[in-house]
């Protein structure tokens, strides 16, 4: 599903590299939990996976898609239709409903749309399906987004990264601002996304307490040559 | 959700500062297109004072003082011409009409203008439309008035009613013609030319204002009706309405009059206009008149001259037009001031449609259509306050300065010049477009701000 070889990355204007990895795989349908502290470089793995950073060197395959042989428009392209985003501060648009939100992750991409169609649904009809699956009721579905609990927020960011059958989901410390209890019911729900779907997580995190919850842990300090 | 509903809906959420931008384009368009508005307007009711008068002439003087005083009654002619040579004009081959006119009187701040029938019979004004009468007919005779709608309205005059000219012009004289009472035989339809603002009176009228003391010469056949009256007819405006009515049944007799003497003998008159049997006359009659020997004569081609004279308006025009460009501009800067503003303020938005798959053209489509959509809503905001504007002003524009505004669909220029504003306002918006392009391509998913 994904495959990193040889890969080197430097922030422009710096001359050690932030990040250089030797080796990393993730299985198709794989729960996978990358922990590191604070300044270890996940946020710039997260963009080279995304495709919004290219390596120096190395390559990064995703679907068997080699992300620097594509250009930058083929992979916003390709993020587009293959990758969905959870973030830690849930980053929803203010101004757009609960649902309006999720359809966004539709928006820009015909793959999504093509998917939603195969399924006979509609991207709204998805997105209600979604939010209700994560436990969001039709009221909460139609109010204005900041007079949501994070803990609902947080649902609706999900639902936005699953719709439209994204093979691969990165979660960025989604359950930082989440207390122990509704981060473990957050997770569970996330997993039944990611099996219904049959998407891959990469669920990045500096809180190692959660490890045990996925299939595999890795730690980047552990696989990133650059901070050895 | 189309981009567009996306842009809507984030202009919803900074409705503030959207608003004061919106008013402000509204503002500016409003007052480019009541500029423009008028200025047409005022070009048209300029140029549709007269028609289809071949030649103006009058004593020696400017081209653009002559039609200045002889049609739009401004200013004052310096020397009149002797009737004489009037006469002497009139019966030159290919002359087809002429309507002498006398100017220099005036009532309550109206023109007086003194001529014969021929005046109803051959005046033109814009497309060549003759003078229609509202009520009543043409004068008969010296002791008949025949009044511009403009004075039937102001000053709240009706048929039959018999008014005091004064001698001079202005609002106030100081030498009421007072034994020469008029009796008002017709009021002619609106014409949206100086026509409305003029009292119509042959000239044997004007000379018996200006001769000897005398009693009122009665029409044969016309009732008197003015033996009844105080004869400060002045102040018959002030009565009240009731009163109005019994003047009016009472006055109407006043009409049933006879033909009489409508030129008199006068001596000089201010200037008369002709009309020729073919065009070829015209130049060759001009150039007579301009090396007549017995007097110094002007002779003006009415058109040629409307048309040096908008020349000299020209630059006002342009400064107007200038003025209006320069509040647009202002306007559109002042979207681009608040678009520019909030974009910092948007990178963390702008990352969050990065992260969902926007491509960075998507970013510059939607900040692009929000500026078109401003742009668009300003101007609809703006050609709505416009109509508002003229709809409220038309009187005041009628009333003060004689510029009649038709409320009609925009003209092609105007909505040509709406396109501009929509193309500079697209433009202006493409600027913070353009950096929010390559904040999101440096930005990425990552909300640094």
């Amino acid at each position: 599903m994904i495959q990193i070889s040889d890969l080197t990355f430097s922030w422009p204007g710096q001359s050690n590299p932030t990040l250089q990895i030797k080796d990393l795989q993730i299985k198709t349908g794989e729960r996978l939990f990358l922990h590191g502290p604070s300044g270890s470089g996940k946020s710039t793995l997260l963009s080279l996976l995304a495709g919004i950073q290219c390596a120096q060197q190395g390559n990064i395959k995703i679907l068997n898609e080699d992300l620097s042989a594509l250009n930058d428009a083929k992979r916003d392209k390709f993020r587009a239709d293959h990758i969905g985003t959870i973030f830690q501060n849930f980053n929803l648009l203010p101004y757009l409903s609960p649902i309006d939100n999720v359809v966004l992750g539709c928006n820009f991409s015909k793959r999504r749309q093509a998917n939603l169609k195969t399924e006979g649904a509609t991207a709204t009809s998805q997105a209600t399906r979604l939010l209700d699956e994560l436990g969001l009721d039709k009221n909460t579905q139609h109010r204005a987004v900041n007079e949501l609990s994070i803990g609902q927020q947080q649902r609706v960011a999900a639902a936005r990264a699953f719709i439209g059958r994204p093979e691969f989901i990165i979660a960025d410390e989604p359950t930082s601002a989440l207390d122990a209890d509704n981060r473990d019911i957050f997770i569970r729900q996330l997993f039944e996304q990611a099996q219904q779907y049959q998407a891959t997580i990469l669920f990045v995190s500096h809180d190692a307490s959660l490890a045990p919850l996925f299939d595999r842990k890795v730690s980047l300090a552990d696989i990133n040559g650059a901070s050895l | 959700m189309t981009l567009i509903n996306l842009a809507f809906k984030s202009i919803i959420n900074r409705k503030a500062s959207v608003l004061l931008t919106l008013f402000t384009i509204a503002i500016s368009v409003m007052l480019l297109l009541s500029i423009e508005r008028v200025r047409q307007e005022a070009k048209q009711s300029f140029s549709n004072t007269i028609s289809g008068t071949d030649l103006i002439v009058g004593a020696r003087t400017g081209d653009i003082q002559l039609l200045l005083s002889s049609v739009f009654r401004i200013g004052h002619a310096n020397n009149g011409l002797s009737w004489q040579s009037y006469e002497y004009i009139k019966a030159q081959k290919g002359v087809a009409w002429t309507i002498p006119i006398s100017l220099g009187d005036s009532h309550k701040g109206f023109s007086v203008l003194g001529s014969d029938d021929n005046y109803f019979r051959h005046y033109r004004y814009g497309s060549k439309q003759t003078l229609q009468f509202e009520h009543g007919r043409p004068y008969h005779n010296a002791q008949e008035v025949v009044i511009g709608s403009e004075v039937a309205k102001q000053l709240h005059y009706y048929l039959g009613q018999e008014i005091v000219v004064a001698h001079g012009m202005g609002n106030t004289s100081f030498h009421h013609h007072d034994d020469n009472p008029l009796v008002i035989v017709g009021i002619l339809e609106p014409t949206g030319t100086p026509v409305d603002k003029t009292l119509h009176v042959p000239l044997k009228a004007i000379e018996l204002m200006h001769g000897p003391k005398h009693s009122t010469q009665h029409i044969a056949g016309r009732k008197d009706s003015s033996e009844d009256h105080d004869h400060d007819h002045d102040h018959d405006h002030d009565h009240d309405h009731d009163h109005d009515h019994d003047h009016q049944s009472q006055n109407l007799e006043n009409l049933n009059s006879q033909p009489g003497d409508l030129i008199g003998q006068p001596k000089q008159i201010t200037a008369f206009l002709m009309g020729f049997e073919s065009p070829f006359y015209t130049l060759q009659i001009r150039r007579n008149i301009n090396i007549y020997k017995p007097e110094a004569l002007s002779a003006i081609m009415p058109g040629v001259t409307l048309r040096e004279l908008w020349g000299m308006l020209d630059i006002i025009e342009k400064i107007l037009l200038l003025f209006s460009g320069v509040v647009v501009l202002i306007s559109l800067l002042g979207m681009l001031t608040t678009l520019l503003s909030s974009l910092n303020q948007r990178r963390r938005e702008l990352a969050i449609l990065r992260s969902v798959g926007a491509r960075p053209r998507h970013i510059f489509a939607l900040m692009t259509s929000e500026a078109v959509l401003i742009t668009a809503l300003g101007c609809m905001l703006g050609v709505a306050l416009f109509y508002s504007l003229i709809i409220i002003g038309k009187g005041v524009l009628q009333a003060q300065f004689g510029i009649s505004i038709t409320i009609s669909m925009l003209s092609s220029y105007e909505l040509l010049l709406l396109g501009v504003i929509m193309v500079s306002g697209t433009f202006i918006g493409a600027i913070p477009a353009i950096r929010a392009y390559f904040y999101s391509l440096n930005d990425g998913m990552s909300i640094k701000v």
